[in-house]
């Protein structure tokens, strides 16, 4: 399948850093070039704490224009705090720049098959203009959080009533959204994602019954933690 | 040949080749030879060699009138003006044809360059047949000069000032000079890998302030206001009352009586201060000083208990402000630098966790005169430990101190763990940082570990850093320090977190190794950025100096006027001027300095005299150039307009003001423009009307960086084009002007900003005056860097020209 | 840098938060309960629709989808005369003032939203530059309350001095866009201010006060081990300082705090002791609101009943 081509977001240019830059999910005044590799934004990265990502590694990949940052599992454990755009002393703001490498590995199909847990989205907003929680997510919320939350779903609907709301959080958006989504091609993404994750699917099948590798893990891990516990923070 | 030149003679520098390679001096010569105009040529003008063949082809062939083709005149001119005036001849009698910034440099073609710098000599020699002699106009500078800011800067320049005859008036806002350097304890050196006490070579500077009898020491006092010129400025200063007379011994009585403990500003805001003393023991002068605010009399209660233990009776309630008008023919402003405010970084818990301190106030407590002696405390045991201090080594800093403070340093309250912070508020983009380096922090971090670690060895510290900056000699101090086991870890800390026991830990990438580190502190000390202090940006606005984006006070030219400010007269050193240590401070006080004797020594000062004259036969005393934006014009009692030339800053606003013709700016006479448009202009040629200023370095600054653009491009420099009128327009086009283009200096100093409005709206008007050949008239503001676009500027409009030709 | 003075209290839309709406509508009603009682004038407009912003930071929105849709809620909100969107969500709040930055500053994305909206035949949904302001048009709900604190101060029905109270600031209200915080951005002091004025006993400073709640959006669902650490991690120092309730200002941090709390206590083998509120059900509820008929606290899984037992009889 060909690349997914989405100008806005990762604009096709020379170097990463020219289309981190140019993106629409980044600041204007990005300060990816003056970048002093200070590790302020490590330091105050939640997920530096626990695993071992590091956004200042993640910039210095991207000022190198090494384009295996894309094929990294790092620049998925963002979590999207926004803590290095506080802290940069340089203006820059490594989880803008996660974002556009995110959606540059997505146009070429990596890690795609993280976004089938929430596909779901976009299409239950079309239809309610509001969103939720997707499908797999709600199973595991119901594994984790048990019966109470499973019962305080079910009653939903008449609590809200004796609060005074609506029965359902539903918008009237007279269609306009269903109509935004398809002007801005998203169901086309949907559509070219959703035949990439299947592509994926049997791709990867394939390669499990060549090597019989026992894996239980379900559907693609999508409810398992990957094994990537990370480390301590280190006492000196 | 014109009957006024048969005096007049040319002469051409080769320039070592810079102009005689490009230009066909043979030729030249041969042209303006068959005009009749005998022309000489040298290798180098500008030396003696050559500044006497000039001088003796004018006492040879009596000659009255000089044009000399050479360099910018902005490099020889005055060189080549006191040349002619040594031959005897006025210095209006000479004309410089720019031929290399202008020509050679420019003009890749020989021939066209040749043609050119003909034509700019024809320009020149026109001009020569209108000039008239001018008079010198010379005023008197005062002879005193006034120091503003008692730190090290000021004293430095004041003491230099004093030891180089002139007499200087030292002002400081405390009621002691010494500044932040007094504070601070001990200072690094580059030379003997160790700390020296700062007390020591300051204080017999300080001593020199009070003996010199040409330095009058005004303490405790305030620059109000600024009026006059360079050269003979009056300030007004407001001496706040001590409510202490000079016959004070400085014996301490009235301090040891004193029941107000008051904030100590000088040991960073520690309750060790009485409402009467002094702002330290080795304060200068040794007057007590009361707190206004704080003194129990003067609130209206009744005490006076200073009153009766001073044995001298210099206790004075009734002390009045004062209001001192100084005249000065030159200040230095040396008002120096506070700490930035370090909870403007809450991350860091200055302000919010105890244990965390700055650079500055971890130097008052390893000062001996500090708040605990020189003992190393924790903040959080500070007043229990404090307290012990003081109780063994008496109050009001009697000197029983025979204790050893350090026998303490066994103590719980000892950090033992200590990890500085390098860049807080310094290379900082973020809201409330800067984004300078403060230069001195590194190695006061250094300074402090040092001294730390040879008092108590035991101690583990680490820096944090981004890059450690010992410039110089300094890297050699770096060694020793890294050689006493100071553990430096690159980064920048994400934040402090406080544990219930008070002890910190600094969250930080190790970006060497890439691991996040949580280093255990018991002291946290934030290497605090400079920044301008509150007297720095109070001082530039009561003299209106030019401030950079951070409010340090602007020097002229950061290397050829490194202590000039942007007003004449007016001379800048210290931290108020950039952030430095103290070694390059005192350095840059020596040369400021000097160039405020030299100042005050060119008395009586010859001021430029291109600035208006007023022909009182036209003049109808209509007041129109009583609106001079610098107030230069005034009527006098007889009836009769007149300018003051220590004012006026040749503009040439007045004769846009002037409707009747009156008013002309002397060596920019209409006829002389004139003369010099007939002379150089040919058919299709684009003509620049230059300002004098930076539009006219821009202009030179083209042949600097090789560009190059058509030799149709006339330029002619003018003080500023506000003296261009329609009637001079009108002249150049008939000459054959295919457009007329003003270059204008931007609105970048406290006079172009005055000015620069002023050209724009005029050239509005005369584009609107001038109907349809409006259209050929441009306007362009000259960045000195922007010599791409000036010169591209240059291009395209005589492109332009030439296709209309 | 905001100032109070600046907060309007006319003419806000109360935007809807999709996570309030089906995990605590008792923050929206609380909020109005407060608002109602303040004076403020506000209104809430159903064809206002989600902000995408659970979409957008799990990365199936691309960035033009996004600003299209805020395009869209931003002519619902001037349509009906209430231009000042107010959010319940901090990440409606970031992704609406972005959106607002993006329309009017980048001409090339401005045209083609609207040229989407005409061809699709929206043209009353076109976005002229400069129709919103992203300084004074965006504001979270917080800052309202903020401006009033001295007015719920004077309405105040119950005491809360002595409870030891944390809050919570949500990272995409202070570090999105830090320079349009009310104060430090480093040190947020929204929430003590206006919980102090119900009487509160707050805890201003604890270890890791500015972590992330760790939702991390995907990260929760993907990375559930390491997103429940990072709460652990916050809700450890809360314990350590003694806190009983933990303030919020966003459906996302509450669901992570007040869902998860009850997980990480059985999967690490602790106990915590504090309990969790939205600001405004904590205002509404020292006000005198119901605290299911208006706080909607059965909607919790941190159970109430014995907080409210304590202090508010």
């Amino acid at each position: 399948m060909m690349p997914y081509v989405n100008e806005y977001d990762t604009p096709e240019c020379k170097t990463l850093a020219e289309t981190a830059k140019k993106s629409i999910r980044t600041p204007d005044s990005l300060g990816l070039d003056r970048c002093i590799q200070c590790g302020a934004c490590t330091a105050s990265c939640p997920a530096a704490r626990f695993t071992d990502y590091s956004p200042r590694h993640i910039v210095k990949k991207v000022l190198e224009d090494d384009r295996s940052v894309l094929e990294s599992e790092m620049i998925w454990s963002c979590f999207y705090c926004y803590s290095c755009n506080l802290r940069c002393p340089r203006n820059n703001s490594p989880v803008t720049i996660v974002q556009v490498l995110r959606q540059m590995a997505i146009n070429e199909g990596i890690g795609v098959e993280k976004l089938a847990y929430f596909l779901e989205i976009g299409e239950y907003l079309a239809e309610n203009g509001a969103s939720k929680i997707p499908g797999p997510g709600v199973k595991n919320m119901e594994r984790d959080l048990g019966e109470h939350w499973i019962k305080f779903k079910k009653n939903l609907e008449s609590i809200r009533v004796e609060l005074g709301l609506s029965s359902r959080d539903i918008r009237n958006t007279h269609g306009e959204v269903q109509a935004i989504l398809e002007g801005t091609g998203y169901f086309e993404r949907e559509k070219w994602l959703k035949a990439k994750i299947q592509e994926k699917r049997l791709h990867q099948l394939l390669k499990n019954q060549c090597v019989k590798k026992e894996d239980k893990s379900g559907d693609f891990s999508f409810e398992n933690d990957r094994g990537y516990t990370g480390q301590a923070a280190l006492i000196i | 040949m014109n009957a006024a030149l048969d005096k007049t003679a040319v002469f051409i520098c080769h320039c070592s080749g810079n102009i005689s390679e490009h230009i066909d001096i043979n030729y030249l010569k041969k042209t303006l030879q068959a005009e009749g105009v005998p022309v000489f040529d040298y290798e180098y003008l500008c030396s003696r060699e050559g500044q006497t063949l000039i001088k003796n082809k004018i006492s040879e062939g009596n000659l009255d009138r000089i044009v000399i083709g050479s360099c910018t005149p902005s490099k020889h001119g005055t060189l080549f003006k006191k040349c002619i005036q040594e031959a005897g001849l006025n210095r209006a009698m000479l004309e410089i044809a720019n031929l290399r910034e202008h020509c050679a440099w420019v003009h890749p073609d020989k021939a066209e360059a040749t043609e050119k710098a003909i034509s700019l000599l024809r320009g020149k020699l026109r001009r020569l047949e209108n000039i008239e002699p001018l008079e010198e106009i010379k005023v008197d500078i005062a002879p005193q000069a006034l120091v503003i800011g008692g730190g090290i800067a000021g004293i430095t320049a004041a003491v230099n000032l004093a030891d180089n005859g002139i007499s200087t008036y030292l002002v400081e806002k405390d009621s002691s000079i010494g500044g932040n350097m007094a504070k601070i304890g001990k200072v690094f050196s580059p030379d003997k890998l160790a700390e020296e006490c700062a007390m020591c070579s300051l204080s017999p500077l300080m001593n020199e302030v009070v003996v010199n009898p040409k330095i009058t020491l005004l303490t405790w006092t305030e620059v109000d206001r600024l009026s006059g010129s360079a050269g003979n400025f009056t300030v007004r200063l407001r001496k706040k009352p001590r409510y202490v007379q000079d016959k004070c011994t400085g014996c301490g009585r009235c301090s040891h009586v004193c029941p107000v403990l008051v904030e100590n500003e000088f040991n960073c805001g520690h309750m060790d201060k009485k409402a009467i003393s002094l702002r330290f023991s080795q304060s200068v002068p040794k007057t007590y000083c009361i707190d206004p605010d704080h003194c129990l009399q003067l609130n209206g209660e009744t005490c006076g208990k200073c009153a009766e233990a001073c044995k001298s009776g210099a206790i004075d309630f009734s002390q009045k402000e004062e209001i001192i008008d100084l005249n000065v023919g030159a200040i230095i402003v040396a008002t120096g630098f506070d700490e930035y405010d370090a909870s403007q970084k809450p991350q860091y818990g200055y302000g919010i966790f105890k244990n965390v301190m700055t650079q500055m106030e971890l130097a008052r407590m390893l000062g001996i005169n500090g708040p605990t002696k020189g003992t190393l405390l924790k903040p959080s045991d500070f007043s229990m430990a404090c307290e012990a201090i003081r109780s063994s080594t008496g109050t009001c800093g009697n000197k029983n101190s025979s204790d050893n403070p350090s026998d303490n340093s066994n103590g719980t309250g000892t950090p033992k763990r200590i990890v500085m912070i390098q860049c807080v508020g310094s290379r900082d983009e973020k809201e409330g940082g800067n984004r300078y380096c403060s230069r001195y922090c590194c190695m006061a971090a250094l300074k402090h570990s040092s001294l730390i670690l040879k008092k108590y060895p035991d101690t583990e510290i680490t820096i944090c850093y981004i890059d450690l900056r010992a410039l110089g000699f300094y890297e050699n101090y770096y060694r020793a320090v890294q050689d006493m086991g100071v553990n430096f870890v690159r980064g920048r800390p994400a934040e402090i977190v406080e544990k219930p026991d008070k002890s910190l830990v600094v969250r930080i990438e190790d970006t060497l190794d890439q691991r996040i580190k949580e280093i255990p502190a018991d002291l946290v000390v934030l290497s605090a950025a400079m920044i301008p202090s509150r007297g720095t940006r109070k001082i530039a606005s009561v003299l209106n100096l030019s401030q950079d984006e951070s409010g340090f006070l602007k020097e002229r030219h950061s290397k050829l006027k490194p202590v000039d400010s942007s007003l004449d007269g007016i001379f800048v050193c210290g931290t108020a001027q950039s952030p430095k240590d103290v070694t390059d401070t005192i350095s840059q006080a020596g040369l400021a300095a000097v160039r405020g004797r030299a100042f005050i020594a060119d008395s009586p000062k010859a001021l430029v005299n291109e600035i208006p004259t007023i022909d009182q036969l036209l003049c109808t005393q209509c007041k129109e150039c009583l609106k001079c934006p610098f107030d230069a014009f005034s009527l006098k009692e007889n009836g009769k307009i007149v300018v003051d030339p220590l004012v006026c800053t040749g503009c040439g606003y007045c004769t846009e003001l002037c409707q009747n013709g009156a008013i002309q700016i002397a060596s920019f006479m209409k006829t002389q423009l004139k003369a010099e448009i007939e002379g150089i202009l040919k058919e299709g040629d684009l003509l620049g009307f230059v300002n004098s200023g930076i539009a006219s370095l821009t202009c030179d600054n083209i042949g600097n960086s090789v560009l190059s653009y058509p030799s149709n491009v006339k330029l002619i420099k003018v003080p500023t084009n506000l003296v261009v009128d329609k009637d001079l327009l009108l002249h150049a086009f008939k000459c054959g002007a295919s457009s007329v283009l003003f270059i204008e200096d931007p609105p970048d100093s406290p006079k172009a900003e005055v000015i620069y409005p002023l050209t724009v709206s005029h050239f509005e008007k005369l584009k609107k005056e001038m109907g349809d050949s409006g259209s050929r008239l441009y306007f362009k503001k000259a960045y000195v860097p922007n010599t791409k676009g000036l010169a591209g500027t240059f291009t395209s409009l005589a492109r332009e020209g030439e296709m209309i030709k | 840098m905001k100032t109070i003075e600046d907060i309007p209290d006319r003419q806000l839309l109360l935007f809807k938060s999709c996570m309030v709406g089906q995990e605590y509508p008792g923050v929206e009603t609380s909020t109005r309960y407060v608002f109602d009682r303040l004076g403020v004038d506000y209104c809430i407009n159903d064809e206002q629709s989600c902000c995408t912003g659970i979409g957008h930071y799990t990365d199936i929105f691309e960035g033009l989808t996004t600003t299209a849709i805020a395009a869209r809620n931003f002519a619902v909100a001037k349509r009906c005369g209430y231009p000042n969107i107010t959010c319940l969500c901090s990440t409606c709040y970031a992704i609406n003032k972005e959106a607002c930055e993006v329309l009017n500053t980048n001409t090339e994305i401005r045209e083609k939203v609207n040229s989407i909206f005409r061809e699709q035949g929206l043209e009353d949904l076109v976005y002229e530059k400069d129709d919103m302001n992203v300084r004074t048009n965006f504001y979270h709900a917080v800052e309202i309350l903020l401006s009033k604190a001295n007015k719920i101060q004077e309405q105040k029905k119950f005491d809360f001095s002595g409870v030891k109270v944390a809050a919570h600031h949500a990272c995409h209200y202070y570090k999105v866009k830090y320079l349009d915080v009310l104060g430090n951005p480093e040190n947020p002091q929204l929430i003590d201010t206006i919980a102090a004025a119900c009487g509160a006993d707050m805890v201003r400073w604890y270890e890791d006060r500015t972590l992330t709640c760790g939702m991390g959006f995907s990260q929760l669902h993907l990375n559930k081990n390491t997103s429940l650490q990072v709460t652990k991690k916050k809700l450890d120092s809360l314990q350590k300082a003694g806190v009983e309730l933990m303030i919020h200002m966003c459906p996302n941090c509450h669901i992570q705090y007040d869902r998860y709390q009850p997980v990480i206590e059985k999967e690490f083998g602790v106990k915590y002791d504090m309990v969790h509120m939205n600001i405004a059900q904590f205002v509404a509820l020292s006000m005198g609101a119901d605290p299911y008929k208006v706080c909607g606290f059965q909607t919790h899984s941190v159970p109430l009943e014995g907080f409210l037992e304590k202090y508010c009889q």
